[in-house]
């Protein structure tokens, strides 16, 4: 990277938050395995199981509102994404997908609930290791059900192109299935998570750096305020939204390891 | 399963990606040892032609 | 404030891909919603042009980082 250029801002007092604000000291001590990250993750399993215990404990016909509220995000993961994607064969993998967007979608609400506020996804390495699970859930799904070499058959050599082509085409292939689906997998709910925190850092922040400013500013602070909560519920959306796409995405790669041809 | 060709979208940007990191790649990489300079874009466009090319034959066919 | 240049440029350069991915599922959705029947022919159709405009986003994403 040549061209570097350096912008000096005149007398301001203000720092903007960077990536090194998701860097968390460690809350007891100097283990590092005590960040608030890992508390969160941890939380995050005892929320679900919590809930999803009382909801299925008393099922009955008719439904308590516990009980629908539990059953309509089940029906919702098994129909929406499970059966129309899959196909049928996908109640092997809705325990997968089902404990999958709750996590995730618990996880990164995280980011808005007040007095916790950090979405955990914004930590690339909870990213990685979901996206390596849904690696190894679909190639293990698709050598299972196609056995080793027709599996790798189907991967590496598409039909109907001439021989010499595919040195051109077998790489990317390669590529394709072994680094960038997982790896944009990840790096597309971390870089959400990450960017909407930082966005939510600088208004919220920024308009209290203008409150201590002079009368001027001061009249703005509350502009910054306001667009910081309209933000908020932006990134509720956005959360929401992730969380469906990295499911929907595992489910995609689950369907398309287990279909019969390309 | 009409819904799955739906979301060929996600499909295709990797499949892009990966051919112009890959073969991109390649050519920087022989840039570095031969000392020239073109042919880190001629990788690029070497990888998005094929990798245009693998999506036509994936999505695009009958 | 640091940074360089060339992400400016790559933010200037995916402006068009990113109108022309807009145009071209616009008009597919468009074409569907006018003709339901019209949806297996054009959905290749869609896609490919998505590839092709979605190709120059990523032709300025690579270079970005490696001129």
């Amino acid at each position: 990277m040549r061209s570097l250029v350096v912008f000096r801002a005149e007398g301001e007092g203000f720092v903007p938050p960077s990536s090194k604000d998701f860097e968390l000291p460690p809350i007891f001590g100097d283990n590092e395995f005590t960040t608030k990250p890992i508390f969160l993750i941890l939380f995050s399993v005892i929320l679900l199981s919590v809930f999803f215990l009382m909801a299925s404990r008393k099922a009955s016909v008719v439904p308590s509102k516990l009980q629908f509220a539990g059953e309509s995000v089940y029906a919702y993961v098994r129909n929406d994404l499970g059966k129309e994607i899959i196909g049928h064969e996908f109640m092997r993998f809705v325990p997968y997908l089902f404990t999958l967007f709750t996590f995730i979608l618990v996880n990164n609400i995280f980011g808005i609930v007040p007095l916790i506020q950090f979405p955990t996804m914004s930590r690339i390495s909870f990213a990685y290791v979901l996206g390596i699970i849904t690696f190894g859930v679909f190639h293990y799904v698709g050598i299972r059900h196609h056995g080793i070499f027709k599996y790798m058959k189907d991967i590496l050599f598409m039909p109907g192109v001439p021989k010499p082509v595919y040195i051109l085409l077998t790489p990317i292939e390669i590529a394709t299935y072994l680094v960038v689906r997982p790896l944009t997998i990840s790096l597309r709910l971390f870089a959400n998570m990450f960017a909407g925190h930082l966005l939510l850092m600088i208004f919220i922040l920024g308009g209290e750096h203008l409150l201590q400013g002079a009368v001027g500013l001061k009249l703005v602070s509350p502009f910054a305020f306001a667009f910081g909560i309209a933000l908020t519920f932006f990134e509720l959306l956005v959360q929401c939204l992730q969380a469906y796409i990295f499911t929907l995405l595992t489910a995609l790669y689950i369907g398309g390891a287990l279909a019969d041809e390309h | 399963m009409a819904r799955r060709d739906d979301n060929a979208a996600y499909s295709i940007v990797g499949y892009l990606l990966s051919g112009l990191l890959f073969w991109g790649g390649v050519g920087w990489a022989l840039d570095k040892w031969l000392g020239t300079s073109f042919l880190l874009l001629a990788g690029l466009l070497l990888g998005a032609g094929a990798a245009l090319y693998l999506v036509w034959l994936r999505f695009g066919r009958e | 404030m640091t940074g360089t240049l060339n992400l400016v440029g790559y933010g200037l350069a995916a402006i068009g891909p990113g109108l022309a991915v807009g145009m071209i599922f616009a008009a597919y959705i468009n074409g569907v919603a006018r003709q339901p029947e019209a949806r297996s022919v054009l959905q290749p159709i869609a896609f490919l042009g998505f590839a092709m405009a979605e190709a120059l986003a990523l032709f300025g994403l690579v270079l970005a980082f490696v001129l």
